[in-house]
């Protein structure tokens, strides 16, 4: 198991954002978080790559566990990780080759692996011609490509990716959902958050729906039948 | 290695970015540092002044007419060995006239118009320990002195004395708390500027921890921005503040500050520099 969370309950103040959360992520799945506005997606995503610590329960990820892990062990984790955001956060005094390197260049990888690999990526994603232009260059659908490539430079055993599409037009949306399902297709396990699952067309991926911070999906419901 | 190589990468990229607010940010830390250093200046150069006007505790014995110049000496001698004297000094008669002239050029009238059977008498310029007296001491030793052989009397600062020390200490005294206070506000000023001058740039921190990046990569080159900002704008407010004393040096004259004071002035520049820079860094905690 690639994730799991066991009884999770996490609070921003009084309320729970987070509560009876059991999750189980495999190699390779494609899993689709999907929920209202505040339903706790990004929060979710938070606990995977460590952002936030459960107040309750564990969350455990590719051996790291949430009540063991220790501050300095955090961007090793990270570095199994990637991420993508809604608002591609993006270095905007950086070229986009910089931006898609700097997974590598924090780690100390040679220059030479560098320059390798983030041409051939870029080169994937259509983007190699517009390797020394800045992000404020780009349209929103080539800087969300530009993410996903820094997201994926380094490898990861998990990508996640919360509300990729959220600043995008349903073409270009469509567009970035086709990649990162190519991307699954490669081996890489991929989460994605959303509030509208329709993006991901059925029978591609596990579907989970959040609501006010309690999961109403398919793990929730097999973990109740099995109670009763 | 390489690892190494690309924090140096990123110190340098740092230091490039936002020349703008980075500018802003050391004419704050530098006007900070000229009120610090106006203070500076003053308090040392109000220690010089009250360090002369404590050694000028002392004493005038002036000698009676029939005394030699040799006997003068011998009282003296006398004199310099009793307890809390510091030093002794004999002004003949002819030497007190010249000194007279030279001091008071306006009164040297006075003299001639005496006449030339008229001279000043001779004297004895004491200096006591300054931390061994107090009034009661030195009106002791008056008592002494004025009872001796050839002593005709003694002069001191009977009002001015005890006065002058508690004044010293006290002055002292305030100069140190509004020291502490500056010390403290000078530290806040800087510490909360680089700060925000560093959680500005968030949205960096943020990323780098997304990608893995270690601890001491993402603080490295804050830590150097600290040092940078809180030198230059330290060293800078110094500038400024000689520059405003070489100006003013005609109308007033005064000291600079010793160096070993600039030297701690800039190391407060880059202590609280580095502080705030990482403070503003640590604001994300995870
Ligand atoms: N840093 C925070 N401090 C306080 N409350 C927070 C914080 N982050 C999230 N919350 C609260 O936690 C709940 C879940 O937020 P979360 O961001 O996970 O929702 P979401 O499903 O991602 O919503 P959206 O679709 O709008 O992105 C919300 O009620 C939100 O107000
Ligand atoms: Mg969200």
């Amino acid at each position: 198991m690639l994730v799991t969370m066991e009884n999770v309950r996490l609070s921003y103040g009084r309320w729970p954002a987070l509560d009876k959360i059991d999750v189980e992520i495999k190699q390779g799945e494609f899993l689709v978080i999907s929920g209202p506005s505040g339903a706790g997606k990004t929060t979710l995503l938070r606990l995977i790559w460590m952002g936030d610590i459960p107040d309750s329960g564990i969350v455990e990820v590719t051996g790291f566990r949430s009540d063991r892990i220790r501050k300095r062990e955090l961007p090793k984790l990270r570095r199994k990780i990637g991420i993508v955001f809604q608002d591609f956060r993006l270095l905007h005094s950086r070229t986009i080759f910089d931006n898609v390197a700097l997974p590598l260049q924090v780690t100390g990888t040679g220059k030479r692996v560098i320059q390798k690999r983030v041409i051939s990526l870029l080169a994937r994603m259509g983007l190699s011609h517009r390797r020394n232009a800045f992000p404020h260059e780009l349209s929103g659908g080539e800087q969300q490509r530009v993410a996903i490539a820094r997201a994926m430079v380094a490898h990861p055993v998990i990508l996640l990716a919360d509300e990729p599409t959220g600043n995008l037009d349903p073409e270009v949306s469509r567009e970035v959902v086709e990649l990162l399902l190519e991307i699954n297709r490669g081996g890489t396990t991929v989460v994605m958050a959303t509030h509208d699952p329709r993006q991901v067309p059925a029978g591609k991926g596990r579907f989970l729906f959040l609501e006010k911070g309690v999961l109403r999906g398919a793990d929730r419901w097999t973990e109740l039948d099995e109670e009763s | 290695m390489s690892m190494i190589r690309s924090a140096i990468r990123e110190i340098s990229l740092n230091l490039h970015s936002k020349p703008g607010a980075r500018f802003i940010t050391l004419l704050m830390v530098a006007l900070a540092f000229i009120v610090f250093d106006t203070f500076l200046i003053i308090s040392w150069n109000l220690q010089g002044i009250m360090d002369q006007e404590e050694n000028l505790v002392g004493m005038e014995v002036f000698l009676e007419r029939h005394v030699s110049t040799a006997q003068g000496r011998l009282i003296g001698d006398n004199i310099s060995i009793m307890q809390d004297v510091k030093s002794v000094y004999f002004v003949s008669s002819q030497e007190a006239e010249a000194l007279f002239r030279a001091e008071l050029p306006g009164r040297a009238g006075l003299l001639d118009v005496m006449g030339s059977d008229f001279t000043l008498p001779a004297s004895l310029q004491i200096v006591f320990q300054a931390e061994a007296i107090n009034q009661g001491r030195i009106s002791e030793l008056s008592r002494q002195i004025g009872a001796m052989a050839g002593v005709d009397n003694t002069v001191y600062g009977e009002d001015y004395l005890p006065g002058l020390i508690k004044t010293v200490t006290t002055i002292r005294r305030l100069v140190l708390l509004l020291g502490i206070v500056l010390v403290s506000s000078i530290s806040l000023v800087v510490f909360y500027t680089v700060r925000l001058s560093v959680v500005r740039r968030s949205l960096t921190v943020d990323i780098m921890r997304i990608v893995g990046a270690p601890w001491w990569f993402i603080r490295i080159p804050f830590v150097v921005e600290g040092i940078f900002m809180g030198v230059t704008g330290s060293a800078g407010g110094l500038a400024m503040a000689a520059v405003i004393s070489k100006v003013l040096s005609s109308a007033v004259t005064h000291r600079f500050m010793p160096m070993w004071w600039m030297i701690l002035v800039i190391l407060l520049g880059a202590v609280t520099g580095v502080v705030g820079a990482l403070a503003g860094s640590y604001e994300k905690e995870r």
